[in-house]
């Protein structure tokens, strides 16, 4: 028998109430694997606010506290302040929100949450719309999308603008940690859930969570989905620390995108020109992160003498 | 005033059959009252949805807990939901079903009426097989099996309604009119009773912290198919359980996958990531012919 | 004891320092600042053990206090007009989450126009959120009760969250002789807060949570038979902090020389200061007319209301904020209460004092001159420009 690559344990309980082949509840199952029981957590409105199963049952085995949309940086900062207030010690605290809660609506308190290097992890599980609302654009929408209220019909052919960074966003500020995780990819989620548990002060996580009625596609395909998003280059797996980038999936070449977007119902009305475009889009990116990687990359050996190098 | 309840499951057009057929009654001249029941939305969960249809304004806006009809749009439901809760003596129960309509698992103080709007629907193109959009077929049946709309409403309101595919629509609604069967009130039922197993009352927490694990909360009801293991050709690489966004794959002590029925959504993910493919995903025994 | 000159947001923060709350959190905007300004520099010197955390707004200022509390934590935060409206949905989930915070509000007008003077819609406005609400008239009062409101919050029975208003300048910026406690009495009158239905690390357990129809209509029945225990709690909460400190301040609706008065004004806040003196006065001419105080608007006293309302033909009701209803918050409130009641007097509304106009004595002794005539139960605005002056083109 094949020996666990991720822990036994579990802290998500089944009963959940995330749809069949859900990207998020995934997310969470990974998360909490890294993590451990000595975390509490904030989550937003969003999926999991449903997800979680409603009073008096709780699908986590951990302590979780609800919180309005837009205010989960607040909430992980008021948990961190009681429990160094109240001397309780050795644990994680954790926000969990969506893209809306992340990026759009919970932007602000996410931001204040950073600059004050508040003590907490931050993860962003992007299943790129208000899904639990039924599936409407967010910011972190793919350009080009079709959601309920960017809709492809006459002259409009799903989301006009391009997906909101929300990385580049977090490191301006400067965080102690911060990596992109895919559940495809179970090892690198886990191992970045428990860098981000062992770090200290203000950490992010970007997981990317496909949705199956959002995105539309079969719920099998999940996996299948999330691995074609990294391996394409689309969503690359990396990690910041104090500023150094480290790629933690090597892509040879790139797959091609086409692959990814065929699976997708909200991209069905796409050109072989709108996925040319992708691809170029995600080629720049994914030199940008090669060279982000080089250039912030510690020197191996001290830098030569002036005067040597000079001669 | 005849009022109906229907049953299926998120994603599967509940919600759209009873507002069709409130539009389809409104053609036949008649007032019609439609809503859905708001609880978790997620696709594969069990819904509900209401219609009323009377002579005149409807006077009532509560849900439906005495239905003249109900009907079923996913047998699978029969065994995990109660559907015939509060249904009235001599009612109506109208399942989409690929069984003899004497062999469905229902109570026989009810009339009780079968389509097999899967099969319909699917040769009609509406849906995949996992998903079938049967909802048209269905409300076919009940305009024959009820009486409530009539077959020509039907079709007028699909054409008005629908916005995709309104003719194979229209022609699934005819077929399901036209091959739905019925047997009256106190026929015997043949099937063997089912021993659905209701989730077990809550007991409350002292105070406003929900603290009673998730764990006893059946999702069992949300699938249509279920992986079948060929555990022979398993080589134990634990990718099953790894993926489960359910975590209702567990080990056993040789490392062998164990699916936990009660929790399993049938989402496919363990039979798509197994590698060497020996996770099947089939059908339930109650979708099953 | 130590009697100290104070101004009211010192005795404010003064009094979360005895309280020894725990976690502090809040974003600056007049006229609040200088609580928060002398909580932070308690906290840095470290005469009060808390962590304080400067928010980007005001909205995360009550979230930080309200996720701390869901931990067990003795929390405070502060905030006046805006700052209280932007809170507006975190006022709900406090209440709901039923986390006995404190809330020093300031009482300031709302814009627009932008105005800081003393006004109390920021508060009235938000009556219906599960807060409890004291309008003290003193800087006494108002360090007596932050003590008060949370020994009365983290009753067992209660665990509501509580604010404690001051009329903005009248109060937050007047310097005047105040008597603080020691640290030994406020101890023993308050001891560390007791946790009950709090999240534990390392337990599973949500607070929050959702629910439908099924669970939804108990929570809220919960928050109201908290509400109404407040009625009996305070009685005991006053005992308690007067055998402590020999101070007491008359519970939720305190009268004053309105035993077989003819009218009696019914005030909030520092008005009722000046309307005292001119009680005494008026009385000193012959003239039967009497005080009572709105010290907590929420819970509604209404039992207190209506017994004085059985014993007085003509009440008049000060509200110090325009509220687009029949009448001023105060006044209807104070007509719903003695609806049920075999005696009705007659009810005046008054508005005074809104968006920081002076409420002088000359002003308290006309609505009393008026309650005295023949008033009718319209409401008056008091001391309006002249419309030559005053009105919009």
């Amino acid at each position: 028998m094949a020996k666990l690559t991720i822990p036994a344990e579990e802290w998500m309980y089944r009963g959940h109430a995330a749809c069949p082949g859900c990207g998020p509840a995934l997310a969470m199952r990974l998360l909490l694997k890294g993590l451990g029981p000595r975390t509490v957590m904030s989550i937003p409105a969003c999926c999991w606010t449903v997800i979680g199963t409603p009073y008096p049952t709780t699908a986590l085995g951990i302590a979780l506290l609800d919180n309005p949309i837009e205010s989960t940086g607040a909430s992980i900062a008021g948990l961190r302040a009681a429990l160094d207030a109240l001397r309780i010690e050795d644990v994680r605290v954790v926000g969990f929100a969506g893209d809306g809660g992340t990026a759009d609506i919970g932007l602000q308190a996410l931001s204040g949450m950073l600059e004050r290097r508040t003590d907490a992890i931050f993860v962003m599980y992007d299943n790129e719309g208000y899904m639990n609302t039924g599936v409407q654009r967010s910011s972190a929408t793919p350009q080009g999308a079709w959601t309920t209220t960017t809709p492809v019909e006459g002259p409009r052919r799903g989301k006009r603008e391009a997906k909101k960074e929300i990385m580049s966003i977090v490191l301006a500020h400067h965080p102690a940690y911060a990596a992109t995780v895919n559940p495809a990819f179970p090892e690198d989620f886990v191992r970045k859930a428990e860098k981000a548990r062992d770090a200290r002060g203000p950490r992010f996580l970007h997981a990317l969570t496909p949705c199956p009625p959002g995105w539309k596609f079969s719920s099998e395909e999940t996996i299948e989905l999330g691995r074609l998003a990294t391996e394409t280059g689309l969503f690359p797996l990396y990690e910041v620390e104090d500023g150094v980038y480290r790629i933690t999936r090597r892509l040879g070449t790139l797959k091609p995108v086409d692959e990814y977007v065929r699976l997708q119902g909200r991209f069905r009305h796409w050109e072989p020109e709108d996925v040319r475009e992708l691809s170029e889009e995600v080629r720049r990116g994914w030199e940008r992160l090669l060279r982000l990687e080089r250039e912030t990359a510690p020197a191996v050996f001290p830098k030569p003498p002036v005067a040597i190098a000079a001669a | 005033m005849i009022e109906i309840r229907f049953h299926g499951r998120g994603g599967q057009g509940a919600v759209v059959a009873s507002e069709l057929l409130a539009q389809a009654a409104f053609l036949d001249g008649r007032e019609p009252q439609c809503f859905p029941f708001f609880g978790v939305e997620r696709r594969g969960a069990p819904v509900t949805a209401y219609a009323r249809i009377d002579d005149r304004p409807v006077g009532v806006r509560t849900s439906i807990v005495n239905p003249d009809v109900v009907v079923v749009l996913d047998p699978g439901l029969l065994a995990t939901t109660p559907v015939c809760d509060g249904l009235k003596d001599g009612g109506l129960l109208l399942v989409n079903s690929p069984r003899p309509v004497e062999r469905l698992a229902a109570p026989d103080s009810v009339r009780r009426a079968a389509v097999d709007a899967t099969a319909i629907a699917v040769a009609h193109g509406l849906g995949s097989r996992t998903m079938p959009i049967v909802n048209t077929t269905v409300l076919g049946a009940l305009a024959r099996a009820s009486g409530a709309v009539s077959l020509e409403a039907l079709g007028r309101a699909i054409d008005r309604f629908v916005p995709s595919h309104p003719e194979a629509n229209r022609a699934a609604a005819s077929d399901g009119f036209a091959s739905v069967r019925c047997v009256d009130a106190g026929v015997p039922s043949s099937a063997p009773p089912t021993a659905w197993a209701p989730t077990a009352p809550l007991v409350l927490p002292d105070g406003p912290i929900a603290t009673v694990p998730s764990r006893s909360i059946r999702t069992a009801a949300w699938r249509t198919l279920t992986p079948s293991i060929d555990l022979a050709r398993c080589t134990r690489c634990n990718f099953c359980w790894k993926y489960c966004p359910d975590d209702a794959v567990e080990l056993d002590a040789r490392g062998y996958p164990v699916i936990a029925l009660d929790s399993c959504k049938g989402c496919g993910i363990c039979a798509q990531v197994c590698p060497p493919k020996t996770i099947a995903m089939v059908a339930t025994e109650e979708t099953a012919p | 004891m130590t009697r100290e000159v104070l101004s009211g947001n010192y005795a404010q923060a003064y009094a979360v320092r005895l309280a020894r709350a725990r976690v502090i959190s809040a974003y600056p905007i007049t006229p609040q600042t200088t609580i928060v300004e002398k909580l932070s520099e308690f906290v840095a010197s470290g005469e009060l053990d808390a962590r304080f955390v400067e928010v980007e707004s005001e909205h995360s200022a009550l979230q930080v206090v309200v996720s701390a509390a869901g931990l067990g934590a003795r929390t405070y935060t502060a905030t006046s007009s805006q700052g209280l409206l932007l809170m507006h949905e975190l006022l709900h989930w406090a209440s709901g989450m039923r986390a006995p915070i404190v809330m020093g509000v300031v009482n300031r007008a709302v814009a627009p126009p932008w105005n800081i003077g003393a006004d109390h819609t920021d508060t009235i406005a938000q009556r219906d959120t599960g807060w409890l609400q004291f309008y003290p008239e003193s800087n006494q009062e108002v360090l007596d009760t932050v003590l008060e409101a949370y020994r009365l919050a983290e009753s067992p029975e209660v665990r509501l969250p509580a604010m404690v208003n001051e009329d903005a300048f009248y109060l937050s910026h007047t310097y005047e002789p105040v008597d603080v406690p020691t640290p030994e009495i406020v101890d023993r009158f308050l001891p560390p807060r007791e946790s009950h239905a709090v999240l534990r690390p390392g337990v599973a357990a949500r607070l929050g949570s959702f629910t439908g129809p099924d669970h939804y209509v108990e929570f809220r029945h919960e928050l109201a038979r908290a509400t109404e225990a407040v009625g009996k709690r305070l009685p005991e909460v006053e005992e308690e902090y007067r055998r402590f400190t020999g101070r007491s301040h008359g519970g939720a609706f305190p009268t004053y020389r309105a035993e077989g008065a003819d009218a009696v004004l019914v005030t909030m806040g520092t008005t009722s200061t000046t309307a005292r003196t001119v009680v005494d006065e008026m009385r000193a001419e012959g003239l039967k007319v009497g005080l009572a105080k709105l010290r907590m608007f929420r819970p509604f006293p209404d039992d207190a209301v209506r017994e004085l309302a059985g014993s007085v033909d003509r009440l008049g009701v000060v509200d110090r904020s325009y509220t687009f209803g029949p009448a001023g918050a105060a006044a209807t409130e104070v007509r719903a209460a003695i609806y049920p009641t075999p005696h009705h007097p007659l009810v005046a509304g008054f508005l005074a004092g809104v968006g920081g106009r002076d409420v002088t004595p000359a002003h308290v002794r006309r609505m009393f001159e008026e309650l005295l005539g023949n008033p009718g139960e319209a409401t008056r605005w008091e001391d309006l420009l002249p419309a030559e002056v005053g009105a919009h083109g």
